[in-house]
């Protein structure tokens, strides 16, 4: 499993766990799995998925994995 | 008894009193309640994103990003000075102008052309009155600031920054440790310090590289600070207010006691005064 946090400006929007992450990165999504390598990618505009169902529109900001945790810092997103 | 009517008119006008400072009291507080989540709500971003820029950033990358470059004379500045649209909140205001005043003071001795700008109808009716020239003027920015009201502060500054019209970008905000505390502060947010590395480097796969990731970051921390700036303040303006109107119904309690004493005591004394005449005037006719 993935531990996962979704956290905009305002506020932190999803804080859990997840089997996977679909990410909308700079150049085209990012499909994400437990012990990916430490990665880290610019955001674009689009929609993020968790494996657990849970969706979000998100544009720009970055997506930083390492040790099996997701980070998604977004400029702008909201539940989708 | 024409001081017992006039006392009774007193206390009366401080009940009246006691209860709006009453009613203020409660709803600074839980507006201040809600300004205080949204600050705490703020600081995961923060963190994540000076992280993330400590772990990027390398001096030697200093030259290349307009945002980080640190000229040698500020020339100059532009200061951002937030205040708030209401009063009754003690001096809270005047805090944040003296502030500023030192501050552009300071910048104006160096020999920097400074301009103001004035976000609060309490901090630009100040300055209107001292007639210094303001370039900016907002008192549109609601109790509860967004992020977009962030950017919209500050991203035309920042283009002037990148662009070298500006050496210095400053701003002036309450900073919100607690409820007792929320001291003036001045930061200069432009040009960026990023916050340095702890912890060893890690190795990350970088989509795209590190300079195009820092590029897209460092826009993104001036207008996270400028966000936080705002909401700081709010909160600090919230309980600023609630101090204030608690100080308030407190006098008025005290107040409202030593009238109501002074008033029974000629009451009585009245009373007193009256039985005697009246015991008096039997005791003369009968006798």
């Amino acid at each position: 499993m993935l531990t996962v946090a979704v956290i905009s400006p305002e506020r932190v929007l999803f804080e859990g766990q997840a089997p996977s992450v679909v990410a909308p990165a700079h150049d085209g999504e990012v499909g994400i799995l437990p012990q990916h390598a430490p990665m880290m990618a610019l955001l674009g505009t689009g929609e993020l998925r968790l494996g657990s169902g849970e969706r979000f529109r998100v544009r720009g900001g970055f997506l930083q994995v390492a040790d099996d945790q997701v980070r998604v810092v977004t400029e702008w997103s909201e539940p989708a | 008894m024409a001081k017992g009517r006039e006392l009774k008119g007193r206390i009366k006008s401080t009940e009246n009193t006691k209860k709006i400072t009453r009613t203020l009291e409660m709803v600074a507080t839980s507006k201040m309640k809600r300004a205080q989540d949204r600050v705490a709500a703020a600081r995961p971003y923060a963190r994540a994103l000076a992280e993330v820029m400590a772990n990027l950033h390398a001096p030697e990358l200093a030259e290349q990003f307009p945002l980080l470059r640190q000229p040698a004379t500020v020339r100059s500045a532009a200061v951002i000075l937030l205040t708030a649209n209401r009063g009754l909140c003690g001096a809270f205001n005047s805090n944040l102008i003296r502030e500023g005043r030192q501050l552009l003071q300071r910048l104006e001795s160096g020999g920097a052309q400074v301009e103001l700008h004035a976000v609060g109808r309490k901090g630009i009716g100040y300055f209107r009155y001292l007639g210094r020239p303001m370039a900016v003027q907002r008192a549109d920015l609601t109790d509860k600031p967004s992020a977009a009201d962030a950017a919209s502060l500050i991203d035309d500054v920042m283009a002037r920054f990148g662009s070298g019209a500006l050496d210095a970008v400053y701003i002036v905000y309450s900073r919100f440790n607690s409820v007792m505390s929320t001291p003036p502060t001045s930061e200069r947010v432009l040009p960026v310090a990023v916050p340095a590395r702890t912890g060893a480097a890690r190795d990350f796969i970088l989509s795209p590289g590190a300079e195009q990731i820092l590029t897209e970051l460092l826009p993104l921390a001036v207008r996270n600070a400028m966000y936080r700036a705002l909401i700081e303040t709010a909160a600090g303006f919230q309980s600023a207010q609630r101090t204030a109107m608690k100080n308030a119904t407190d006098n008025a309690n005290e107040m409202l006691t030593t009238l109501r004493r002074t008033y029974n005591r000629g009451r009585q004394a009245q009373i007193t005064q009256e039985i005697a005449e009246i015991v008096g005037g039997a005791a003369a006719l009968s006798g």
